[in-house]
């Protein structure tokens, strides 16, 4: 067991070559990710992604076919669970429905056999910190789903575990108390300064509090960095289409006159892509990066436009969000929304100006 | 393959320990006597020729098919006496329920003979019911004549299989899933065909495999009504017939076995890729409904019906007990007291060996069948399985052959204390018990933990709990509903289990009740006592049922106080 | 740990006395274990008096049936733990003789004639020895002959008849050495074919053939059938346990010994002598005439201290008298009989009862309509349902025997055939033979209308 009281400098993790198979059903290729001490790191993809795997193969649940896993720079792949000191809270919290609040958090500190009144004292420390001081006796099933995650969360990082393993911990929560928690977690992440690793679907949930994000896609890792890197420099088109709103255009990348030239599909669209690669079939643009103009405006210089017709909008608040349909294409503008601003109403004509400085060249 | 069982060193020598008993209490017994179905009769040489005869033999083909038809249509008429018990007590705000299901545990236990007699004096050509229609209507009901009265019968007494099975399942379904179902707009029958039911699937399976496999391995049965045109008579009648070594008895046995393993790797498979864990346990409480006054007056005449169905054998056995002389009459010419006195005179030590050997041999499933489950369904050892399938292939074979098997292997071994016989020794006869009731314990702790989320032991691992002690603080006690239904089963029938105790008992100190009752009812004079003694057993284990049943039930009022509210 | 403290110290004397000179054995072990399959309303009062006579001998009773004891002495004989087997049935004793099981004795007993009626009454080898006699007969429940306004059935014959269908039970005769006694009896009292016709026709009557011979007083004293076809102490118990019941010697019947043996290698061989001594001697033949016991002494003399009304087969003639029994032919043809039984009657007795109940409703509809065709018809279904798949002398071949015991003992015997398809061969003979039967008599009985 590691030495816990006291604990003072967190852990890196780092993952391996690893690959990892059900039979003949490929779950991990090849996986590799160095993650800081005390970052909070997400690892963010679809559902089937194999990102909970993941997950459990950091706590030991599965085992992978090659690479390794390291934590403070040992490595753990021959440990079973119970030895890596690794604190995991389930999707479904897990909460033993036959002991109480206090039991189930006490539970990690009985198996490490400390002394009863240092095991009180750390369990009410515990409960004190997710704001359940009160509810010690109550059973589990007396408890709302927010409470609930409060004590599956309590029950973990009483053990002081070297890393804190998130497996889409606030999907069962409502809307407003998810935004809370998240709040709370990340708060609690930084007062304990313990390196964590949180597994979501949901992309606004590993933008706001992920120090780093991991896309997974089909087993491979996408793309790995900060959540505005991600944003801004997508790789490629799985990363731009899963975070935020993409507009894509298809084409081919050539080299005209020592400069990469993007060339659209259609031929209608040409930008330059300085650092573009051969390799990169569609350029991006970011729906707050199209200038949505009347159909007869006079068009700006190094702009491109093009013409269509807007087939509806959706006033979102700070933001009206305009589908256009231009030619083949379908676009997805985003205008900032300020009062007496009139809104272009569906059926109208309208000009989309790009401008090729805002492109970004992404590969399949 | 091995690598599997060298990673894994705690449940690999739980594995080679449940393996090793297996083979040697049941696997080398019943080898050591079934050989012989695989001998040339005349010189002794090995043969397939014995099952060719089997299939070559009209009357062992119709015997086949009655024994499947008579178990199929018992699967029926069982699900169809359980289910509204195990629904109406489980769901709704139900008085008695407690009550209600230790009576429902109650027909399992059916003394040898005595059982036999009550029920013939009540439901026979003659007996009390068709005495009265007769003087009533003119007319007879034939409830224990043919392949129907074996169902009628059977029925009757196997049911409480389904019913514990699938009472312990409805008690750990979260009430979300049922309460999302009224959301939907489903409700009465159809809430409980496409959601209640479905989901109890891994009890309702193991306890119709249950009473599927019992009856077609069944004799007690078919030997009270005379008919022996199924299976496991068959069996019996030739193994037991004096002086005559004729092989059919072995082959049929064997046959026995090897259907009984398919209907049960059939059973594997139906609930196979299906998920039946609720992720949180006792998350949401039980979901117990309030039923409207008309509901609950229907509600209660089909259970009071069904419960004065079952119950009758018990009543019929009580009235005997009590009555002096009970022939050709609706009820005994005269009541006494005399019967129980002269089995509190003759025979106290029955009674206290039968608590001792049924508690000790339910202990032994309990801990096996646990194991057993667990090694299933929670590791990956290669060959796990087989284990299930050899404890399950306990229940098809007769008392009889694993009762020649305990002579033959343990006569010849000393007892490492004192100079009898190991086969002597009453231990063995607790051990001999343990096996043949082990299949009830067995699918009881398998459904118990097939509902159990592997999140929670997860959960218990990644705060540093080791398998052992996982099993221990987690497991066992999530377990605990299951695993106490599996030992009610497994005492109520060891309680009264006949054919293996008659063999290897070997001091008349050591017996208990069962070879007591037949020892009574080897005459007229003792059918009396016999019956007393029927309904002390009787007594014995429903009180431990209903006891279980409190302890299960206050453990989950502790845990469900504020979710009711 | 079962340690018998007792035990211990005894055998710690013994050996001690052993070392310490001759002991005078006079006196008998301190235990006796006896396996029977007799209640305990008969075991209870000889158990009680031989230790009362022999104080300090402890009785061990092991109640085992018939089969399930035979089974275990066979299991235990490398380390027997038996000293003696007590049971009706000489065919058990006989299959334990046969199997070199039981230890020859010679019993001391005086006033034991050799015989009863034309059985003897001890083993001629010395294996085993008869101590109470029985005889078959039919039992009847009063209650339910009154109910259903049934005459009283007095002799077999009578059992045939159209009246009696339903109301009548018997146990298997492979299933009870004492029915497998009353089969035979009737098959030498009638001769091969007229018996199994008179055993068919009755056994178109059963309501059911039982799997012990137990369950027919059983069923007789709950009123579930009428009649059934017992041995005398099942009907004489009952009704001293005061059951509605009554019971008559048919003209052909014979009486045979119930029997105790010791086992060979008995730990307790002195002890066990002493049993049969005292089971054969005038008190323990008294112990017979127990109400509950009501069994048939074997020693002449006893019967002096009967009741009025106990019967006596040394004096009443008529009991036995229809049959000389040929004890030798009856064994030899033992397994024989029993199997047939049980493949013509038992496990096809539903068909044997429908062709039945359709010969006896085609001859009721003759009797109000003659019809010459009807009637030959329904003599056609009737020599259908009695006809045999093998003769008697078949029966009594030792290779046919053969199929019915393990031949690996001796090489040259020969055995015509597996049991299972010797079985088959009758089963498809009774099969058709009983659909025929049923098929002619519906057609006389159309005929008839």
């Amino acid at each position: 067991m590691h030495p816990a009281p006291g604990r003072s400098a967190a852990v890196g993790v780092a993952v391996e070559n690893v690959s990892l198979s059900f039979g003949a059903m490929q779950v991990l290729t090849d996986v590799n990710l160095a993650i800081e001490p005390g970052e909070f790191f997400a690892l963010l993809g679809p559902s089937g992604c194999g990102k909970t795997t993941l997950l459990r193969l950091l706590a030991g649940f599965e085992r992978a076919n090659s690479g390794r896993v390291l934590i403070g720079g040992k490595d753990v792949s021959a440990l079973p669970p119970w030895r890596r000191n690794v604190g995991m809270v389930f999707q479904s919290y897990a909460l033993w429905p036959h002991m109480t609040v206090r039991r189930n958090v006490a539970f990690g500190l009985e198996e490490r056999k400390i002394p009863r009144q240092q095991l009180a004292d750390r369990v009410q420390r515990a409960l004190d910190l997710v704001g359940l001081g009160a509810l010690g006796e109550r059973r589990p099933s007396q408890l709302s789903g927010g409470q609930q995650q409060r004590v599956a969360l309590a029950r973990t990082i009483v053990i002081e575990p070297d890393v804190l393993l998130l497996d889409e911990p606030l999907s069962n929560l409502d809307a407003k108390l998810r935004v809370q928690m998240r709040h709370e977690l990340l708060t609690l992440q930084r007062t304990l300064s313990i390196t964590t690793i949180f597994v979501t679907h949901d992309q606004e949930e590993a933008n706001t509090t992920a120090d780093r994000i991991a896309v997974v896609d089909r087993g491979v890792i996408q793309q790995v960095g900060t959540p505005i890197e991600l944003y801004d420099r997508p790789a490629n088109l799985f990363v731009a289409n899963f975070l935020g709103v993409a507009n894509v255009i298809p084409g081919s990348v050539s080299e005209s006159g020592g400069r990469m030239m993007f060339r659209s599909r259609e031929g209608d669209l040409v930008v330059p892509l300085p650092n573009g690669h051969r390799d990169i079939r569609s350029v991006v643009f970011r729906p707050q990066d199209i200038a949505l103009m009347a159909a007869d405006a006079a068009s700006p210089p190094d702009k491109i436009r093009l013409s269509g017709v807007v087939s509806h909008r959706e006033f979102l608040g700070g933001v009206v969000r305009y589908h256009v349909d231009a030619g083949t294409r379908a676009f997805v503008v985003e205008e900032p929304h300020r009062r007496n601003h009139v809104a272009v109403p569906p059926g109208a004509p309208v000009s989309l100006v790009l401008d090729p400085a805002h492109a970004v060249g992404v590969r399949d | 393959m091995i690598a599997e069982f060298r990673r894994h060193p705690g449940p690999a020598a739980v594995f080679f320990a449940v393996a090793a008993f297996l083979v040697v209490f049941l696997g080398v017994p019943v080898v050591n006597v079934v050989f012989v179905a695989f001998q040339d009769p005349a010189t002794g040489a090995f043969t397939l020729v014995n099952f060719e005869d089997f299939f070559r033999t009209s009357l062992f083909r119709e015997s086949f098919w009655n024994s499947i038809y008579v178990a199929a249509m018992t699967v029926v008429v069982a699900s169809a006496l359980a289910l509204p018990l195990a629904y109406f007590t489980t769901r709704f705000h139900f008085g008695g329920a407690a009550v209600i299901q230790s009576l429902g545990v109650v027909p399992l236990i059916m003394p040898p003979f005595v059982g036999a007699v009550a029920m013939q004096l009540l439901f026979g050509r003659n007996g009390s019911i068709n005495l009265l229609l007769d003087s009533w209507f003119g007319i007879t009901i034939p409830f224990m004549s043919g392949l129907n009265g074996v169902i009628f019968v059977e029925a009757i007494h196997y049911f409480p299989f389904i019913l514990l099975n699938v009472t312990a399942s409805l008690q750990i379904i979260d009430r979300s899933m049922e309460e999302s179902a009224q959301n939907l707009g489903s409700s009465g029958f159809r809430l409980f065909r496409r959601i209640v039911f479905p989901l109890a699937m891994p009890g309702y399976v193991a306890g119709a495999s249950l009473v599927f496999l019992k009856v077609f391995d069944d004799l007690g049965t078919p030997l009270l009504l005379n008919v022996n045109k199924l299976l496991a008579p068959q069996a019996y009648l030739r193994i037991s017939t004096v002086g005559v070594t004729d092989p059919m008895g072995y082959v049929i046995s064997v046959i026995l076995v090897a259907f009984s393993l398919l209907a049960m790797w059939a059973a594997t498979l139906a609930l196979r890729g299906k998920d039946y864990a609720t992720v949180q346990r006792g998350g949401g409480g039980l979901a117990r409904r309030r039923m409207r006054p008309s509901e609950k007056v229907g509600a209660y005449a089909v259970v009071l019906l069904v419960l004065v169905l079952v119950l009758s054998p018990h009543v019929g056995l009580a009235l005997l007990s009590f009555g002096t002389v009970w022939s050709f009459s609706t009820t005994p010419d005269a009541y006494t007291l005399a019967h129980y006195h002269k089995i509190f005179e003759d025979t106290p030590e029955f009674v206290t060996n039968t608590v001792l050997y049924a508690t000790l041999a339910a202990g032994i499933d309990v801990v096996l069948g646990t194991a057993i489950a667990y090694l299933v369904l929670r590791t990956r050892l290669p060959g796990r399985v087989w284990l299930d399938y050899m404890a399950m292939g306990a229940i098809v074979v007769p008392g009889l052959v694993l009762g020649i098997g305990y002579l033959r292997t343990f006569h010849g071994v000393e007892a490492p204390w004192g100079g009898q016989p190991l086969a002597a020794w009453w231990g063995i006869l607790v051990i001999a018990l343990a096996v043949r009731r082990l299949p009830y314990a067995l699918r009881s702790c398998t459904a118990a933990l097939q509902q159990l989320s592997v999140s929670l032991e997860e959960a218990a691992e990644n705060l540093g709990a080791g398998k052992l002690r996982t099993v221990r603080r987690i497991v066992v006690p999530l377990m605990a509903g299951g695993m106490l239904a599996g030992f009610v089963t497994s005492f109520a029938t060891a309680a009264v289990e006949l054919s293996t105790t008659i063999m290897l008992v070997a001091r008349e100190s050591d017996a208990p009740l069962s070879y007591a009752i037949y020892v009574y009812m080897q005459s007229a004079a003792g059918r009396g006592p016999g019956a007393a003694l029927g309904i002390v057993a009787v007594v014995i284990v429903a009180l431990g049922a209903f006891f279980s049943h409190r302890v299960i039930e206050s453990e989950r009022r502790e845990r469900a106080v504020l979710a009711a509210a | 740990m079962r340690l018998d403290p007792w035990r211990f110290l005894w055998s710690a004397l013994f050996v001690a006395g052993l070392f310490a000179g001759p002991v005078v054995a006079q006196s008998i072990e301190d235990k006796l274990v006896i396996i029977t399959s007799f209640p305990k309303d008969l075991t209870g009062p000889f158990q009680a008096a031989f230790e009362k006579k022999h104080a300090g001998a402890k009785v061990e009773v092991l109640n085992k049936s018939t089969s399930a004891g035979i089974k275990f002495l066979e299991e235990t004989a490398s380390k027997n733990t038996t000293d003696l087997f007590w049971a009706s049935a000489p065919d058990a004793f006989e299959v334990l003789k046969g199997a070199g099981l039981l230890h020859k004795y010679s019993t001391k007993a005086k006033g034991i004639p050799e015989k009863i009626g034309s059985y003897p009454i001890h083993d001629p080898d010395g294996l085993y020895f008869g101590f109470a006699a029985s005889g078959y007969g039919i039992m009847w429940n009063t209650r339910y002959v009154q109910a259903k306004g049934l005459p009283v059935a007095k002799e077999w014959d009578d059992l045939k008849k159209p009246v009696y269908f339903g109301h009548v039970a018997m146990s298997a005769p492979s299933r009870s050495g004492t029915t497998h006694l009353t089969v035979e009896t009737i098959l030498q009292g009638e001769g091969w074919d007229k018996g199994w016709a008179t055993l068919k026709d009755i056994s178109g009557n059963f309501k059911t053939v039982t799997e012990r011979s137990f369950g027919v007083p059983d069923g007789v004293n709950s009123g579930d059938f009428g009649f059934g076809i017992v041995i005398d102490f099942f009907a004489f118990s009952s009704q001293a346990s005061g059951f509605p019941v009554d019971f008559v010697y048919p003209k052909v019947t014979s009486v045979v010994p119930a029997n105790i043996g010791i086992v060979k290698n008995a730990p307790h061989p002195k002890a066990a002598e002493a049993f049969v001594e005292f089971v054969l001697s005038p008190e323990g033949q008294e112990i017979l005439l127990d109400p509950k016991i009501r069994r048939l002494p074997v020693n002449p003399a006893t019967y002096s201290k009967a009741p009025q009304g106990f019967p006596n087969p040394f004096q009443d003639k008529s009991i036995g008298a229809g049959v000389k029994f040929d004890a030798k032919l009856s064994e030899q043809r033992y397994r024989a009989v029993s199997a047939l039984f049980d493949v013509v009657v038992t496990y096809r007795h539903e068909d044997l009862a429908k062709a039945t109940k359709a010969i006896h409703d085609a001859e009721a509809a003759l009797a109000k309509k003659p019809n010459a065709e009807g009637a030959k018809l329904v003599k056609e279904a009737r020599a259908a349902v009695t006809a045999m798949p093998i003769s008697a002398a078949e029966a009594a071949k030792p290779e046919f025997a053969a199929v019915f015991t393990k031949t690996r003992a001796k090489k040259e015997d020969k055995a015509a055939g597996r049991q299972a398809e010797v079985e088959e061969q009758w089963d498809s003979f009774a099969k058709k033979n009983y659909a025929d039967a049923k098929e002619k008599a519906d057609k006389a009985r159309s005929l008839a209308k």
